[in-house]
């Protein structure tokens, strides 16, 4: 072994050269996998996490805010993440317990109180002199409100609305009923009539039973809050029932497509039945409704949801897409503070972002950038300036809990749907699993 | 050797095993911790508090969770046979000495490679969907097809046909436990005069029942775990109507959609206690079944 004593030495060293760089890389790789915000750049500048949900398009619009913020604000950079409204729910809730929350942060409205009543929230109503919210409707305001504090400020407005696609109307020669005044049986008797004219090629209309947002506008129509100011369930049994039994009359008179005809195909505008003109009429958050008129071909009016002026009181409610909230935990609150202020009340911020997350939640910011939209931008924004004038019953921030609400009730629509339970059934299984979910 | 040389070229293996073990540290500590929060109330949010077996004790009166388990169950007990049969028929098929066996080998093997991933899940939608290519081939026969993924009674009988589909891996190991069949047996069983069937049940199957035995417990702990499928084809809801709610799915929804961390790590050693039982099992009966050479 006397000459070739060396060789190993030199392979020795290129094995341990290798394992360490091998490690050096799967360490590094590990630290850009959990998304940390601690690689700040030199110099002591700040760097801000926003994350959100969206797609590629609203990224593109976000940008070109944030790019305007960086210019103005030169120590602050933003680094953004963003992804689907599924993935992007279990990836903050993964970060939270990671101990590496985002700086500022999209919140689902049904989501805001799971983080807010554990504290991981910053309440903005200790912070008024840095983000300015006058400029915002007391419903607006009050939309991520828990008692006297608030976790966030709603990223735009909007408010479901139904939508018919005039094209197909005209077609069949069936009028649109005035969707101002217009009830649930008026719906019924237009939508039997494509489905009719049509030979059942094109369905009337169809909307999710499942969706929170539709049921809400639903059980207040019958003078019950679906949560109450504490959080409780408010909506009656027969209220639920009436619901369900809306679905299964309008399925059985044609008015509705048959029980599975409508698949879960993906959520954008483009993959939409009414997209795709399989049915004529349906309901969608009002910010989605330049992306769905282009889906569908650039003729759909935009009406108020049925019931309106039939019901015990007005149903429709303004919402928002999502809030800006911010992180208890964040290192740099008054950065964070400074973003948030900027996104609420810059216009050019507005202008940027346009109307990717609804109508600006100022009044003042959406009327100044009114005439910069797109027609059907400033339709939804009429829409729900409209609403805001309106006295609309207040809306209560969801209880923690009731992502378990949501899914039961998906569960049992389709239960429903498929005849397995009677509305009564179902109704009375909702509100048993949904007092049990909330601990009520 | 000289005895300096030892320890040096030791050190050169253990700096081999080095990823092993880092790894080791990332499957040991969650191991661990996972079986703490087990008996904790975990919100992700706050640290997790001590509620000894109250989790599992929730999950006794857990409608959902038993439902969880009946899907988890049909799902395994019909797939997990039908797709050994299946991959045992075509790898038989396949050891006849046909030409351009590698091709079919592959072929047959792809859908196992792509099996779970979410692309086939989806195009398999398409092809089940209410428009899809089956019902259309139903349609010609003048069949009206069901919604096979929209429909709770079809929703789980698709998803089980998704799975026998992907037989491709226990038959690739069928293959080569077949070719180590040697062919006197089968010469010797012929001029005896017995018929294939005989030759079949008393030689293929006694000669190949370790592999099968290998590949029932390999097919019965994966389907244990089954996600992804339920996952994508429903959108993560498990429906419809929990229909397609695997066990794996709801722990899923209970820890990250529902904040319920403790009770997820109390399901996921639950699903542990529940394949070990299975395995133990098929252990214990194997003994009756199982053949070894020599």
């Amino acid at each position: 072994m006397t000459d070739r004593s060396v060789k190993p030495v030199n392979r020795r060293d290129a094995i341990r050269m290798a394992g360490l760089a091998g490690l050096g890389l799967s360490l590094a790789a590990c630290g850009r996998g959990f998304g940390g915000g601690d690689d700040e750049p030199a110099g002591g500048a700040v760097q801000l996490n926003m994350v959100w949900w969206g797609d590629a398009k609203r990224a593109e619009k976000t940008q070109a805010a944030l790019d305007i913020f960086q210019n103005k604000h030169a120590g602050i950079t933003v680094k953004t993440e963003y992804q689907d409204s599924g993935p992007y729910k279990d990836k903050l809730a993964t970060r939270f317990a990671a101990g590496d929350p985002p700086d500022v942060m999209a919140m689902r409205m049904d989501s805001v109180r799971e983080y807010a009543d554990r504290g991981a929230l910053l309440d903005l109503g200790q912070h008024t002199g840095a983000v300015d919210l006058s400029g915002l409707s007391d419903g607006a305001r009050t939309l991520a409100a828990v008692g006297d504090k608030t976790y966030g400020v709603p990223a735009g407005l909007n408010a479901i609305g139904f939508v018919v696609n005039k094209t197909l109307t005209e077609k069949y020669g069936v009028p649109i009923p005035d969707g101002n005044t217009w009830s649930w049986d008026d719906l019924d008797a237009f939508a039997r009539d494509v489905t009719k004219a049509s030979g059942k090629k094109v369905y009337g209309t169809h909307f999710d039973h499942a969706t929170l947002a539709n049921i809400i506008v639903f059980t207040r129509q019958q003078g019950e809050d679906f949560y109450t100011a504490d959080g409780a369930l408010g909506a009656s049994e027969a209220t639920i029932a009436a619901w369900f039994d809306l679905g299964n009359k309008m399925r059985a008179d044609g008015a509705f497509p048959p029980a599975g005809f409508i698949e879960d195909v993906g959520s954008s505008a483009a993959q939409s039945y009414l997209a795709k003109g399989s049915i004529a009429a349906q309901i969608i958050p009002t910010n989605n409704f330049l992306a769905y008129n282009d889906a569908a071909g650039g003729n759909l009016a935009l009406l108020r949801i049925p019931g309106e002026t039939q019901g015990k009181r007005r149903g429709q409610s303004v919402d928002c897409p999502h809030l800006w909230s911010i992180s208890a935990a964040s290192k740099h609150r008054d950065e964070a503070l400074k973003l948030l202020n900027f996104l609420v009340n810059d216009v050019e911020a507005s202008k940027a972002t346009g109307t990717t997350r609804g109508v600006p939640a100022s009044t003042t910011i959406a009327e100044q950038i009114k005439p910069t939209l797109a027609p059907e931008d400033q339709l939804a924004t009429e829409y729900l300036a409209g609403l805001q004038k309106e006295q609309l019953p207040r809306s209560f921030t969801y209880p923690p809990g009731s992502s378990k609400i949501a899914s039961s009730l998906e569960s049992l629509s389709a239960e429903v749907e498929f005849k397995r339970q009677t509305p009564q059934q179902a109704a009375k299984a909702f509100l048993d699993a949904g007092r049990k979910a909330l601990g009520k | 050797m000289t005895q300096a040389a030892r320890p040096r070229r030791d050190r050169a293996g253990y700096l081999f095993l080095l990823p092993w073990f880092i790894g080791m540290l990332f499957t040991v500590i969650p191991f661990f911790a996972s079986l703490y929060l087990a008996f904790t109330d975990y919100n992700l949010l706050n640290a997790p508090q001590w509620i000894g077996l109250e989790n599992f004790r929730e999950m006794l009166q857990d409608p959902l969770l038993r439902q969880s388990l009946k899907v988890t169950f049909i799902y395994t007990f019909v797939s997990v046979p039908l797709s050994l049969v299946v991959a045992l028929g075509v790898a038989m098929l396949l050891n006849q000495g046909i030409k351009g066996l590698p091709i079919y080998r592959a072929v047959f093997y792809l859908p196992s490679l792509l099996g779970a991933s979410v692309a086939v899940v989806l195009l398999w939608k398409y092809i089940f969907g209410l428009n899809g290519i089956v019902n259309a081939f139903l349609g010609w026969f003048g069949i009206d097809g069901p919604g096979w993924t929209s429909d709770p009674d079809y929703a789980l009988t698709t998803l089980i046909i998704l799975h026998i589909w992907t037989f491709g891996s226990p038959m690739v190991i069928f293959l080569a436990g077949l070719r180590q069949i040697p062919g006197m047996y089968y010469e010797a069983a012929s001029v005896d005069g017995a018929s294939r069937w005989r030759q079949f049940r008393s030689i293929t199957l006694p000669l190949l029942s370790p592999i099968i035995f290998f590949n029932l417990i390999q097919s019965l702990i994966s389907s244990f775990q089954t996600f992804t499928q339920g996952f994508i084809m429903s959108g993560g809801t498990g429906g419809p109507a929990d229909s397609t709610m695997f066990y794996n799915l709801y722990l899923y929804q209970q820890g990250f959609s529902q904040f319920h961390m403790g009770y997820a790590s109390a399901m996921a050693w639950m699903l542990l206690v529940i394949i070990a039982a299975f395995t133990a099992l098929n252990f214990l009966a194997a003994k009756y079944w199982v053949f070894y050479d020599n």
